[in-house]
């Protein structure tokens, strides 16, 4: 597979990975209009630390494990800042990722 | 002193951040120019708009190049107070080198001449000249990169070379930098909970906080690293043990390891020609290709030139690694024989390497370089952002006290933010119009630099008001909108390098300049606007009439 293809599969995977990590917070939950009160918080950082595992390995699958080690880090600086600026201005578009995740009895209030 | 350690934290944070803030501004700035500073280069010498080439035959281009190198008329200059008696016309040759990356269209040729008389021995003094290495045509000496030879020196020295004063500067800066990110993780209440928090619609002193931490803590690693890696590079200007208390060592040292390597440290005083240099490149390219190693040379060093004793040093362009890495091979330059392979680092050497390479990032990544740009133009947002917070959270107070210090905070900070870009912008505009046959080129592009910036500190002292305070910031960054804009436009006209033409011929580094200077000129002019807005609802919730959703700023107020 092309270095580009699985870059930019490596920083979709980082951006969906900051994503978890910001809707794990009760703040962001709602800011998003994600169903349920709460988050399922536990999933949602597991999910999220898993997606950030996967855009490391992508990473490592490119380059060199110093070159890659970098890549991730500074792709995570930008995947946050991207879920960051999203919650600002187009929270909504959050919805569905935490719609994904949410734990249905939590949300339908069982 | 202080009643709890959060608040004395809080008053190392915000006093380094303020302090050391106006050097770290010019630094990350300047520095994530660099990460671009060959692409600068092109754009700024449109003689070297071409393919970057592999290096040269030394024996039939370079060579000749070599015996004509003089040495650089500054530094002649300088050399005549550092020897006793005068200097003879012609000075001794010691050394020879080229350097390249896979990133440079030209080369640069150094030649080193020793300085007889001198009062330090080892004293000596460097000529250089810049190659078309398609040609073997010598760049003219007024053309000025602007990249590696301007911004560059301003990121690491400020260009204060008397004492080496910038890299002490700029050193302290970095090593407070570490205090200040240090104590601004200590102070910061909710670093994962505020991690993605960015409330642009809040009052501005709370949107300017979220955005001040925000682009401080995702980048922290980089923020960190940097200052860090930075110290290490210079480490050996800052402890300059070895060429003080420690010399008489530092020598041993030096012969113990002449000694081992069989590379000699001073010349046979016997004259003898330089055999053949390309077999040796060959042969060195040959070496690396069968330890599995990419093969281009980026380094080339000739020792005791001319003599019995010379050696031939040929170092790889590591481009596949983020470590600082050469794999020297090493010739008897007389007869072409080799005398030593580089063995593999020690740990320490290791480290060393590994923190240099990630800062001066030889590696062949453009994702990551981009990244890398990213990363030093979000520490300028967290400097920036601080300044702000700095003065918006003491306006009022400072105002009815009649203080006048924190005019002269904002009014520096404006110059040194927005009057920064604004002078870089019309240092580009000054490349493109002055006559490229100008003798002294590069001196008047400078001038235009310094006045440039000069003026922008008078502009923001002249213009800022209590009444007003956001007047100065909006008006310079309008100008920086304007100039970068021009620049863009007057690179099109004086070259023809027009951006879809660049961008179609597949020319990234000059399209990529062009490209980001837009990106400036965008950013420039969305934040006018938005200060503009700013401002006009501060006078109208003065003037009585409160805007909805300014409640916050005008509740401070």
């Amino acid at each position: 597979m092309p270095d580009a293809l699985l870059l930019t599969l490596a920083l979709g995977a980082s951006c969906a990975g900051q994503a978890c990590l910001a809707l794990s917070l009760e703040s962001h939950w709602r800011q998003a209009g994600a169903p349920g009160r709460r988050p399922p918080a536990v999933r949602m950082r597991a999910t999220g630390a898993g997606l950030l595992v996967v855009a490391l390995m992508l990473c490592l699958a490119v380059n060199h494990p110093s070159i890659a080690a970098l890549v991730w880090i500074m792709m995570n600086a930008v995947a946050a800042t991207s879920v960051a600026a999203t919650l600002a201005w187009r929270p909504a578009w959050l919805r569905a990722p935490g719609r994904l995740l949410a734990d249905r009895r939590r949300a339908e209030g069982v | 002193m202080f009643a709890t350690f959060r608040l004395g934290m809080t008053w190392l944070h915000t006093w380094f951040g303020l302090v050391l803030g106006f050097v770290l501004m010019v630094v990350f700035f300047f520095g994530a120019l660099s990460v671009f500073d060959r692409e600068i280069d092109r754009w700024s010498v449109p003689a070297s708009r071409f393919e970057p080439q592999p290096l040269p035959s030394f024996d039939r281009l370079l060579a000749p190049v070599f015996e004509r190198i003089v040495p650089d008329a500054p530094d002649l200059a300088a050399a005549r107070d550092r020897v006793t008696g005068p200097l003879p016309a012609t000075l001794p040759v010691m050394d020879y080198s080229v350097y390249t990356t896979h990133r440079d269209p030209v080369l640069q040729l150094y030649t080193s001449f020793g300085l007889p008389n001198a009062r330090d021995p080892g004293d000596h003094i460097h000529g250089h000249v810049t190659l078309d290495p398609r040609t073997g045509a010598e760049l003219p000496a007024q053309a000025r990169k602007l990249g590696s030879e301007f911004f560059y020196p301003l990121h690491y020295g400020l260009h204060l070379e008397w004492k080496e004063l910038g890299y002490w500067i700029v050193g302290l800066a970095a090593l407070g930098m570490l205090a200040a990110l240090v104590s601004g993780v200590m102070i910061h209440r909710r670093l994962f909970r505020e991690l993605f928090t960015f409330r642009p619609r809040a009052s501005t002193q709370r949107s300017v906080l979220d955005l001040h931490n925000l682009t401080g803590v995702v980048a922290l690693p980089f923020h960190f690293f940097f200052a860090l890696t930075g110290l290490v590079i210079f480490a050996g200007i800052y402890f300059p043990a070895g060429t003080t208390v420690l010399r008489p060592l530092h020598d041993a040292d030096e012969r113990r390891e002449a000694a081992l390597t069989g590379l000699p440290l001073e010349p046979s005083g016997i004259a003898a020609p330089l055999a053949p240099v390309d077999a040796m490149v060959a042969d060195a390219q040959r070496r690396w290709q069968a330890r599995g190693m990419a093969g281009e040379v980026g380094f080339l060093f000739v020792n005791h030139v001319g003599d019995a004793a010379a050696t031939v040093s040929v170092y790889r362009a590591g481009t596949d690694r983020v470590t600082l890495t050469g794999e020297g091979i090493h010739y008897r330059g007389s007869t072409g024989e080799l005398l030593r392979e580089d063995p593999p680092q020690g740990v320490v050497g290791g480290i060393n390497d590994f923190l240099t390479g990630l800062h001066l990032q030889h590696f062949r990544h453009w994702p990551l370089r981009w990244l890398y740009f990213l990363g030093g133009l979000a520490g300028c947002a967290c400097i920036a952002t601080g300044f702000l917070f700095f003065a918006r959270k003491r306006r009022e107070r400072h105002a009815a006290q009649g203080a006048g210090g924190l005019r002269l905070v904002e009014a520096l900070s404006v110059a040194t933010v927005a009057g920064m870009g604004v002078a870089t912008a019309a240092l580009l505009v000054a490349n493109r119009l002055l006559p490229q046959t100008l003798a002294d080129r590069a001196t008047v592009e400078e001038s235009v630099f310094w006045l440039t910036w000069l003026a922008t500190l008078g502009h923001a002292s002249w213009r800022a008001s209590p009444r007003q305070p956001l007047r100065p910031w909006i008006e310079q960054c309008a100008a920086l909108a304007v100039l970068t804009l021009l620049a863009v436009a007057l690179n099109a006209v004086t070259t023809g390098d027009a951006l879809w033409r660049t961008l179609a011929a597949g020319d990234w580094a000059v399209g990529g300049v062009d490209l980001a200077l837009l990106g400036f000129a965008l950013v420039a002019a969305l934040v006018a606007r938005r200060l503009r807005r700013l401002e006009r609802d501060r006078r109208a919730s003065v003037a009585g009439a409160l805007p909805k959703g300014f409640a916050g700023d005008a509740g401070r107020a």
